[in-house]
């Protein structure tokens, strides 16, 4: 600030009046510049406060506009959840059957979840999945959604309708990620071979498929294995033959009002089992869960073929005669005594009929004579029918791929006496599984190779060392096989140009008393076919079946399980490529002497 | 348009007042409107009658209102200041007691075809009056105390009634461009950098007692501060806006996605789509270079009005025409820090573009007073 000059300067005032001029007029020229300058400054203070205005204006212009454009050019970025350890590995291989046909596979599907912190409104969240998913529960969801969870699984599988319509409720916290689920295409009919599949580890985007039974389980580590590429696990059971064989068996077991069927279908050669079938059975896409009351041996999740152990019967009664044979104790047509009833000690053993004094051995198998069998191994003695049973692998566990087998042994006497041997000689006193019967069959009627059974496509054949009869003995047991279709217990098993060959048996069910209901039986019947050079094996084991037939109640194989094996082969036979025999007569004299 | 002016000095009359116009300014302000009818159209699904069609009525009507006043002496509406400042105050108390409630906020006055807003009035009544304060108090006693205190209590006065409102937003632009008008009316800068350092002190000093043992909140008030300064926080609460928003605007990329091809506007995700947070609509459907227009358009308009003001060597006249111009400015730049997160949401509109009666025709209104003080400007 300038020092302030007066609106009167003296040098002023005295010029103007040495000249005679009014002072006032300087006075008032004074206060003219003054104002003058007065004002200039104020316009100069008013342009440079408007021009600093502008200038942050236009700074703030420049700010939004930088903005902008840094949140345009911004990538896209999706909030991603972070935190999961492991990556999951989620790429289950496929399960074919021999024929590539799929058993298993994957299919991609949606999980629901919640994360109610971030829910609008969780009451009329609750309210939405009420209307898509009647079977929640209400009251719980409710507590979830309110509570202080942080997540929350809401349904493990969506189909993409209820995707749709979840998403459809608008709700921000509940979320959707994707899911592979477990698909068995064909529903029940390999469901105890397959077994089944459960999440593991879940995560949102992704999760686990581990195996819990059946293969599934056997070969977790295979079908999880990413370095195996997808190759899918190829299985030996063929899926034609399973529907088939699943629906005849199905049938035959309301037609026999039986509680339960079981068929094994295996290669006589090899061991593949192309079929087996468990009744009552369950779909693995919707696998129940495990019952916590009553047996679980009644259960739809037990195996009967493979985990169930059955005294079978009269079934066995071949193996005794394959011990004769190959032992030269007797031929075919030695003449055993089949004198009822046998009384040893306290126990008496009876036949179903009265066969007379004696009957040759052909004719013990053809007619089922306990009598005649229990003699016969009785004779040969304890530990020799523990060796061959042995050699057949029926007192082992069995050495199929399948979990359940490791969690079932055969039951056996706990000292093999005397009466054991006797009883064991047709099939009471021991249990076995249908697959082990099915296997021993095999080796009975192959040629005399033991066979393994497996559920693998790829598998090694049955060499010499295998051999636990020789050719020759198998040859006439399966003479007595077909015998006993012709004209024996198993008549109604004969099936046209198919040659069925078999051994029935009606074993009296074990009550809890430990004795033997008298009238609960398994009925069971073991086939070959074609019999001039047997392809496959057929067990078929119904629980208590139970017919009327004019009148009278039956209730043993003869009259149920082989009618309903018969069926079965009639079904199937066509279905594996076997051509029909023409003729009807077993021709026995060609098999030897083309025999290889 | 001033050569066409007849060489004489005296303000024009009648309807020579038309070449004395500042018309680039009024290109601007249809430009503007226009872009928002477009915009309008879009968010209503390609419906022209549900926003855009009563949005250009208004508009119509606004621009009517425009040039009577602009075409009104300044005098007259130097003489009205005060009153008008009055009124707005009665008014404001009016609301307080007997205004309608919407939007959780009790703001409007029923007049049955039009709901009034008295706090969108009071924004051009206090330009008026601090400009009619500063033209009557001699230069010199500008940075005085005493007469700083009066316009404080001027600005301050219509800012409490319109924050117990609520009314944030309002209020926030109400101490803005009265503080505007101030700083252009020349008050000492000392006065400025002691209110700045004050507000800065009290906002740390309550921040840095949290937790202390002379803490001066209570904690849920802290939280509350909390969610407000960061939306992200809540982000399906208080934050849905912003999220939203930011999305629209991250996705309309350089050139966006086309007219009506927006998927957040379109689809509804964003509320108020049609109001406060029409931005976003335009950044999504016409990308960056569509608001980089936008805000091109909006400078141009500040040019223009600031350079109205300097030239002007009416005291009232500049002061208003730089306050109405700060007040526009004050929509704009609190609306889009709003929309892009830059600031809380308080509810302010996109001028001349967003759906609304009041803001616009108050707007409008402002426009023709720098019209007003334009044709009427001293030579």
């Amino acid at each position: 600030m300038d020092i302030r000059r007066p609106l009167r300067p003296l040098p002023r005032i005295l010029k103007a009046r040495a000249k005679g001029e009014d002072p006032d007029l300087v006075e008032a020229e004074e206060r003219a510049a003054r104002l003058r300058k007065q004002r200039t400054r104020e316009k100069r203070r008013a342009e440079l406060r408007l021009g600093l205005m502008a200038t942050a204006f236009g700074l703030a212009f420049l700010a939004v506009g930088g903005k902008m454009g840094m949140v345009a050019m911004a990538e896209p970025e999706e909030p991603a959840a972070r935190g999961q350890a492991a990556a999951i590995i989620n790429s289950r291989a496929n399960i074919v059957d021999r024929n590539g046909a799929i058993l298993a596979t994957n299919l991609r599907t949606a999980s629901l979840y919640a994360t109610p912190q971030d829910m609008a409104d969780p009451l009329n969240a609750v309210d939405g999945l009420m209307a898509i998913f009647p079977d929640l529960d209400a009251d719980r969801l409710l507590r979830d959604f309110t509570g202080n969870r942080k997540f929350v699984w809401v349904k493990r599988k969506l189909s993409p309708e209820q995707q749709q319509a979840v998403l459809d409720l608008g709700e921000p916290g509940l979320k959707v990620g994707p899911r592979e689920l477990r698909l068995y295409p064909n529903g029940a009919f390999a469901a105890h071979i397959l077994g089944g599949t459960r999440f593991g580890v879940e995560g949102v985007r992704s999760a686990e498929l581990v195996g819990t039974a059946g293969v599934e389980l056997e070969f977790d580590d295979y079908l999880r294995d990413p370095a195996n590429d997808g190759q899918p696990l190829q299985l030996s059971v063929d899926l034609t033959v399973q529907s088939a064989m699943r629906q005849v068996l199905e049938g035959g077991m309301q037609l026999m009002n039986a509680k339960a069927a079981t068929g094994v279908l295996l290669e006589a050669n090899t061991g593949r089992i192309i079929s087996m079938v468990s009744l009552p059975d369950f779909d693995p896409n919707h696998r129940p869960r495990p019952p916590v009351s009553g047996d679980p041996a009644d259960s739809p999740l037990f195996n009967r073929a493979a985990q169930g152990t059955y005294e079978l019967g009269s079934t066995f009664k071949i193996f005794t005669a394959a011990q004769a044979l190959e032992s030269g104790v007797a031929n075919p047509d030695t003449m055993i005594n089949t004198r009822g009833p046998l009384r040893w000690r306290s126990f008496t053993i009876n036949d179903f009929h009265d066969y007379g004094a004696r009957l040759s051995l052909r004719d013990v198998i053809v007619h089922s004579s306990n009598t005649g069998v229990a003699r016969l191994a009785a004779g040969m003695g304890g530990e020799a029918q523990q060796a061959f049973l042995g050699q057949l692998g029926l007192l082992e566990k069995l050495p199929l791929e399948l979990p359940e087998t490791r969690r079932s042994a055969p039951l056996l006497p706990r000292r093999w006496s005397e009466i054991s041997t006797m009883t064991i000689s047709y099939g009471q006193g021991i249990a076995v599984t249908p697959v082990h019967l099915a296997a021993a069959y095999a080796a009975m009627v192959n040629g005399g190779l033991r066979v393994v059974p497996t559920l693998l496509n790829d598998v090694e054949m049955p060499t010499e060392v295998d051999r636990v009869i020789s050719e020759s003995t198998s040859y006439a047991l399966r003479d007595m096989l077909r015998q006993v279709v012709v004209r024996g217990t198993a008549s109604l098993g004969d099936v046209e140009g198919y040659l069925v060959g078999g051994k029935t048996g009606s074993a009296d069910k074990p009550n809890p008393q430990g004795a033997y209901y008298e009238d609960k039986v398994i009925g069971t019947f073991a086939a070959a076919f074609p019999m001039n050079n047997p392809q496959y094996v057929l067990v078929v084991s119904l629980d208590e079946p139970n017919i009327d037939v004019l009148g009278e109640e039956r209730r043993t194989a003869g009259w149920t399980a082989v009618p309903v094996a018969a069926e079965i082969i009639r079904r199937i036979a066509p279905l594996l490529g076997l051509r029909p025999h023409a003729g009807n007569e077993t021709p026995q004299a060609p098999i030897l002497l083309s025999s290889n | 348009m001033s050569f066409l002016a007849p060489p004489h000095n005296q303000a024009p009359r009648g309807w020579r007042k038309v070449f004395y116009v500042n018309w680039p300014l009024v290109l601007l302000v249809v430009a503007v409107a226009c872009f928002g009818f477009l915009m309008l159209y879009s968010v209503a699904g390609g419906d022209l009658s549900r926003w855009a069609q009563p949005q250009m009525t208004r508009f119509g009507i606004g621009i009517i209102v425009m040039f009577i006043v602009g075409f009104t002496p300044l005098a007259f509406w130097r003489s009205v200041s005060l009153l008008a400042y009055a009124g707005g105050l009665v008014l404001l108390l009016f609301v307080l007691f007997f205004g309608s409630v919407g939007m959780g906020a009790q703001r409007w006055i029923d007049l049955g075809f039009f709901r009034l807003q008295p706090s969108e009035l009071m924004k051009i009544a206090l330009v008026m009056a601090l400009a009619l304060y500063y033209d009557w108090l001699p230069p010199e006693k500008v940075s005085r105390f005493g007469f700083v205190l009066i316009p404080l209590a001027m600005i301050a006065l219509p800012a409490m009634m319109v924050v117990v409102q609520p009314d944030l937003g309002t209020a926030i632009l109400l101490v803005a461009s009265g503080g505007v008008v101030m700083f252009l009316a020349g008050v000492s800068y000392w006065y400025f950098i002691a209110a700045f350092s004050a507000g800065v002190g009290t906002i740390t000093a309550v921040f840095m007692s949290r937790g202390a043992s002379w803490q001066l909140l209570n904690n849920y008030q802290y939280k509350r501060i909390d969610t407000f300064l960061d939306p992200s926080l809540d982000p399906l609460g208080a934050g849905y806006h912003i999220t939203q928003s930011k999305i629209a605007l991250g996705s309309g990329g350089l050139s966006g996605r086309g007219f009506m091809q927006g998927p957040q506007s379109q689809l509804n995700f964003l509320p108020e789509k049609q109001t406060d947070f029409i931005f976003t609509t335009l950044a999504e459907e016409f990308g960056y270079i569509g608001t980089t227009f936008l805000l091109i358009l909006y400078t141009l308009i500040m040019v223009f009005a600031i350079s109205a003001a300097i030239k002007n060597k009416n005291r009232f006249g500049a002061l208003l025409t730089g306050g109405v111009a700060a007040t526009f400015f004050f929509y704009f730049a609190l609306n889009m820090s709003m929309v892009m997160g830059l600031a809380p949401v308080v509810g302010v509109p996109l001028p001349l573009v967003s759906y609304g009666g009041s803001a616009m025709l108050v707007l409008l209104g402002g426009f023709g007073l720098i019209q007003s003080a334009h044709i009427h400007r001293p030579k």
